[in-house]
């Protein structure tokens, strides 16, 4: 029996990537929003924006694994800073 | 720094007088929402430093205690709080909110039109404005149900249900 899916559907693990960097995406987005001056915050939102923007079109497995991971650090980065800032 | 901490004392103070009318028995007093927003936002770093805590028992007797209450025997009780939202305002709202997001073309922008098909945005795209619209209406909207979203109409529907608008 012949698959029904259109030719441009993801794969199960395509997927699964996608939807992960579409939440580092967004966790991104959420820890900047508690950066406390407005122009840092812009310029940190162009910044993950274009990042992402560049990669957008990556189709490598193992290389958007890697940029997945650069991104978590990143992230974690920012919000260790945010806390040290805080307190 | 200074003008956050105001804020947040603003905000609390709106809060916390709304829970505290609520809780006072006493119909007979009435309690000005100026004068004590006010007094709040003067009140030194004491006040700023109880995170929610609304069981403030303590805050609203020293509130009591300070403020002087002008008129009492009056049975008017006067809240804090945003405007009702109604169907009509969570649409202009969210079509605000799209228009003033640059990647939409502005004349283009329907209640139906569908993100990715008719305006030609990604998915990055769509978690920019989800998140513009967490901004907006001020609540957190969870990934399994913002990914959903690709057209205003669906946003304002979402809205709805989670803020229980009816009409």
């Amino acid at each position: 029996m012949g698959s029904r899916l259109p030719p441009a559907a993801l794969s199960l693990k395509q997927f699964l990537q996608r939807q992960k960097v579409l939440g580092v995406y967004r966790s991104m987005l959420r820890t900047i929003r508690q950066v406390p001056d407005e122009a840092d915050r812009k310029y940190l939102r162009d910044w993950a924006r274009e990042e992402f923007k560049r990669n957008k079109n990556a189709t490598n497995q193992d290389a958007i694994r890697m940029m997945i991971t650069q991104a978590t650090n990143h992230l974690e980065e920012l919000q260790k800073s945010l806390l040290l800032a805080k307190s | 720094m200074i003008k956050n901490i105001q804020m947040f004392s603003y905000n609390m103070a709106a809060r916390v007088l709304q829970q505290c009318v609520r809780s006072l028995g006493r119909p007979s007093l009435r309690l000005c929402p100026v004068n004590l927003a006010l007094r709040a936002a003067v009140a030194p770093a004491v006040t700023v430093h109880r995170p929610f805590s609304f069981a403030a028992d303590s805050r609203r007797t020293r509130w009591l205690g300070q403020s002087r209450i002008s008129s009492v025997g009056l049975l008017c009780r006067q809240y804090g709080d945003l405007p009702p939202l109604t169907l009509e305002t969570i649409k202009d709202r969210v079509l605000y909110v799209l228009k003033l997001y640059d990647k939409i073309n502005p004349e283009k922008l329907q209640v139906t039109s569908h993100f990715m098909k008719d305006l030609g945005l990604d998915s990055l795209d769509q978690v920019e404005i989800i998140m513009a619209m967490e901004d907006e209406f001020g609540f957190e909207i969870p990934d399994a149900e913002a990914e959903k979203l690709m057209t205003p109409e669906e946003i304002v529907q979402y809205i709805a249900d989670k803020k229980d608008v009816y009409e």
